[in-house]
């Protein structure tokens, strides 16, 4: 059966879709033209070796299609609004670092999004095969303003601001306007780098070109001298701006995560201990609830094809992906999510981009020390929570931490006495048994804390 | 005499087309001038320098009740 993606209905030359498990893209006449182009590089043959662009190959061609291309599959789409800091940068530098390999050989990309990329656990991947088309002489970026959208102005707003952009980015599937970044770059901020050029000097043009078309606008540049030189000269300057933004949370930040992390010595050495041994099956993908510093993600992960670790603090997914990255790690993907407030659909009628519950369909979820967070912190029924983890996947490792844990007592002194009767060990072990069948039960020395391994009922 | 201003030869409007799926912004493109450094700013004072004589030369061209 094929399946369309519904994501890549913008740019009519060519279709994504899936078939028997595999990921196809169907090209028009021009974006095979295109194609022929890029794989005549060695630019791309170079790229595709280093992992840096989708793996892909001609398949058998369809009546509908000029050309069929079969692509790698990406163990876990993510987005960027699910990115950290340090992982949209390197998105973005492989996107301009492709970008002027492309320009040496004659090519160019027809856009600039953040979606174009991917990722290899700690690793980016640009997945757009179809960006890539012959550069016109004398034309600029045409994704040069999608680029500032998704990526160098949500960059900008956590160097310069210490504002997390994913809550920009997930507002809106076209990334920050530069009116929008414009108010808020008033005053001195102003004069941050390259806030004057790409963030004032830019709206300020663009507001007073609105009614040129690009068309005439293309032609004016081009009889004005603009060259191929000048793009390469463009892309080389958003580079090195890029390259100098970093952000580093304030170490307050750290004294407080450190207060959420109570365990004694003999809780986390029983806690490996349990996960370890119920993890020996080996999962293609298993899911890391409120992963924290990836301890069990990396556990995890000796016994997974893939895993997700997925953590709400953007701080502490920021120094686990670079540690990962650090390491080379392809297996582990850190991304930054609430759980109490997981990815919605975004984009055209919500399906453009799939929600997270749309993307996990996982072997295992790893959900330990989160559901006293959910159903005390956030207020989430129990049974809830259980069914959630029902639809996340198949098998579940989770942990219930009683009422009298210290951690769940700090919790609970922030709301009203007694209003949560029903959070109690009994009530969760009976919903758990209705969803789980399950098949291996500890308790920690603490004696606040128990964990459970279980299996999915049918039906 | 009515004189049309045709900015895009005709083969190269048929590849314009080809470049339309994304709106890439007209002002978007020229600020790009710009972040190019020294070399790219004169394009861009060459570009507005155009504009404004263009834009006199319309003017004194432009048809009287007479044409």
């Amino acid at each position: 059966m094929v399946r369309v993606e519904p994501a890549s209905f913008r740019d009519p030359s060519g279709r994504v879709f899936y078939r028997d498990g595999q990921v196809f893209r169907g090209l028009s006449p021009v974006a095979a033209q295109d194609w022929r182009a890029l794989a005549a590089t060695k630019f791309f043959a170079n790229a595709v070796k280093a992992g840096k662009i989708t793996a892909t190959e001609e398949a058998e061609k369809t009546d509908e299609w000029d050309v069929v291309l079969r692509h790698e599959r990406i163990p876990f789409v993510s987005y960027p609004f699910e990115w950290s800091f340090a992982m949209l940068r390197d998105a973005a530098l492989l996107h301009l670092d492709l970008l002027q390999a492309a320009l040496a050989e004659g090519l160019t990309s027809k856009d600039g999004s953040a979606y174009n990329l991917q990722w290899r656990g700690a690793s980016p991947v640009f997945i757009d095969v179809g960006s890539f088309e012959p550069a016109r002489p004398g034309e600029p970026w045409a994704g040069y303003r999608q680029f500032c959208q998704t990526m160098l102005y949500p960059l900008m707003l956590q160097a310069h601001l210490g504002l997390d952009f994913q809550p920009w980015l997930r507002a809106s599937v076209d990334g920050v306007e530069p009116a929008r970044m414009r108010k808020l770059f008033g005053g001195a901020r102003r004069f941050k780098a390259g806030v004057l050029k790409h963030v004032h000097l830019h709206d300020a043009v663009q507001s007073r070109n609105a009614r040129s078309s690009t068309g005439e606008v293309r032609a004016e540049l081009r009889d004005a001298g603009f060259s191929a030189e000048l793009v390469k000269a463009t892309v080389r300057a958003i580079d090195k701006l890029v390259r100098g933004l970093d952000w580093q949370p304030p170490a307050s930040h750290w004294t407080a995560y450190q207060q959420t992390c109570t365990y004694s010595d003999a809780d986390r050495a029983a806690k490996v201990e349990f996960v370890e041994a119920v993890l020996s099956k080996k999962s293609s993908l298993t899911l890391d609830l409120g992963a924290n510093d990836g301890t069990y993600s990396r556990l995890a992960a000796k016994h997974s094809d893939y895993v997700v670790a997925v953590e709400s603090d953007a701080a502490v997914v920021d120094k686990l992906y670079r540690d990962l990255h650090n390491e080379g790690e392809r297996r582990v993907l850190p991304i930054v999510m609430d759980l109490a407030d997981p990815s919605p659909g975004i984009g055209w009628r919500g399906r453009e981009r799939a929600s997270f519950e749309q993307r996990a369909d996982a072997d295992t979820v790893l959900a330990l020390a989160v559901i006293h967070h959910l159903a005390i912190g956030r207020n989430v029924p129990l049974p809830e929570i259980v069914d959630w983890l029902a639809a996340l996947g198949r098998r579940v490792v989770v942990e219930f931490v009683e009422p009298a844990d210290p951690m769940a007592q700090r919790l609970l002194a922030n709301k009203p006495e007694g209003l949560f009767p029903d959070y109690r060990r009994d009530v969760f072990e009976k919903l758990l048994g209705e969803r789980f069948t399950v098949e291996h039960r500890a308790e920690l020395p603490s004696g606040t804390r128990t964990l459970y391994c279980g299996v999915r009922r049918a039906g | 005499m009515v004189r049309f201003v045709n900015f895009v030869p005709c083969g190269e409007r048929e590849a314009t087309m080809r470049l339309a799926y994304l709106d890439a912004g007209s002002g978007s493109l020229i600020v790009q001038a710009v972040v190019a450094g020294a070399a790219g700013m004169a394009v861009a004072v060459k570009l507005y320098w155009r504009r404004l004589t263009g834009r006199f030369r319309r003017r004194a061209e432009a048809p009287t009740d007479n044409d």
